[in-house]
């Protein structure tokens, strides 16, 4: 809000990168990111044990899970990211490790059925 | 792991499979059970008044760059006038939430019920599972892990041998335990999801005075301009 006292000034300009957002869709677009990285670490998940990854291989693709999550929302919200969010935090690490706990958990669980019995 | 373990198919169909289904069952048993439990709270007209009052300044706030300054400043002395605004709240006079609990029983009753249906499942299952399941090499991760996990995977197990990527049953029911939070989410929807953030945000709003955040609400509208 400290923002607001300086944009005044140069209010002409300023109006577009205003912030402007209703809270209700801002939290609807973060649950729906919120959703689609716990799907994908779960899926993501059950790929690895069925691939029999281990040890690094298996964090190594959780990353790439998650880079190609972020990657998927950006072109879902067509490259513009302040249209939807407002920061680039958001789309990148929200509800990174929250994530990895349910891939570390399926990803076990799929492994020991594939692999160790 | 210069030797493997070699672990039954039997315990794989009859330990980690069943581990897993009843978790995951329990907990969708959990989120219907809180939902019947959960009474609904008849709101009172003063609370939802003062909510709506805020929010009305909050949008003023956001929406202020785009009004006439005069009306802005209409509605600024409509809101935080000092003697009659409608956000500027005598010193004292809000009730202060953690007493409004005390006084009202429901309030009480409903975390109590809250609680209870976390922790009465939590320690039937782990009952169960120290029960039937005790003991068991059940699962094996498949990264490696430093001495220290031990004691966390190997609960139950007292061989100090065994490579500690191999996981007991009872350390694999607490792997479930917050694995399973992220499946939950996905199919019970997001009440089950916010629950345990809403309650922690509930926990640090005690003593949260309303006369409080209104004065900040005040201050904060007396910066836009």
């Amino acid at each position: 809000m400290a923002g607001h006292g300086e944009s005044e000034k140069k209010s002409s300009d300023a109006v577009n990168d205003l912030q402007t957002f209703r809270a209700e869709n801002l939290q609807s677009n973060m649950k729906v990111i919120y959703y689609s990285r716990t799907f994908l670490s779960i899926i993501g998940g059950v790929i690895a044990g069925i691939l029999g990854f281990t040890g690094l291989t298996g964090f190594v693709f959780y990353f790439l899970m998650m880079a190609i999550t972020s990657v998927a929302l950006i072109a879902k919200a067509k490259f513009s990211i302040h249209t939807y969010f407002d920061s680039w935090n958001r789309v990148l690490l929200d509800g990174f490790l929250g994530g990895l706990m349910s891939f570390v958990l399926f990803w076990t669980f799929a492994y020991d059925i594939v692999h160790i019995f | 792991m210069a030797e493997d373990l070699v672990l039954d198919t039997a315990i794989r169909d009859w330990v980690l499979i069943p581990l897993t289904v009843v978790m995951i069952l329990i907990g969708i048993l959990r989120y219907f059970v809180s939902k019947l439990m959960q009474s609904q709270p008849t709101p009172d007209a003063k609370v939802v008044k003062e909510g709506q009052v805020v929010v009305r300044a909050r949008n003023l706030r956001a929406g202020a760059n785009f009004i006439p300054a005069k009306s802005f400043r209409a509605r600024r002395a409509y809101f935080s006038n000092e003697e009659n605004g409608l956000l500027h709240v005598p010193k004292g006079q809000g009730q202060n939430p953690q007493a409004q609990m005390f006084s009202d029983p429901n309030m009480a009753m409903d975390m109590m019920k809250k609680n209870l249906s976390m922790i009465i499942p939590q320690t039937l299952t782990f009952a169960w599972v120290n029960f039937f399941f005790s003991g068991f090499v059940a699962a094996k991760i498949p990264f490696p892990l430093t001495q220290r996990f031990r004691s966390m995977l190997q609960n139950g197990i007292d061989l100090s041998t065994v490579d500690v990527s191999y996981v007991s049953s009872r350390s694999w029911y607490f792997l479930n335990l917050f694995g399973l939070r992220g499946l939950f989410s996905l199919i019970l929807g997001e009440e089950n999801a916010m629950d345990d953030t809403q309650r922690m945000m509930q926990m640090g709003g005690f003593g949260f005075d309303p006369t409080k955040s209104d004065c900040y609400c005040v201050q904060r509208i007396a910066l836009v301009y």
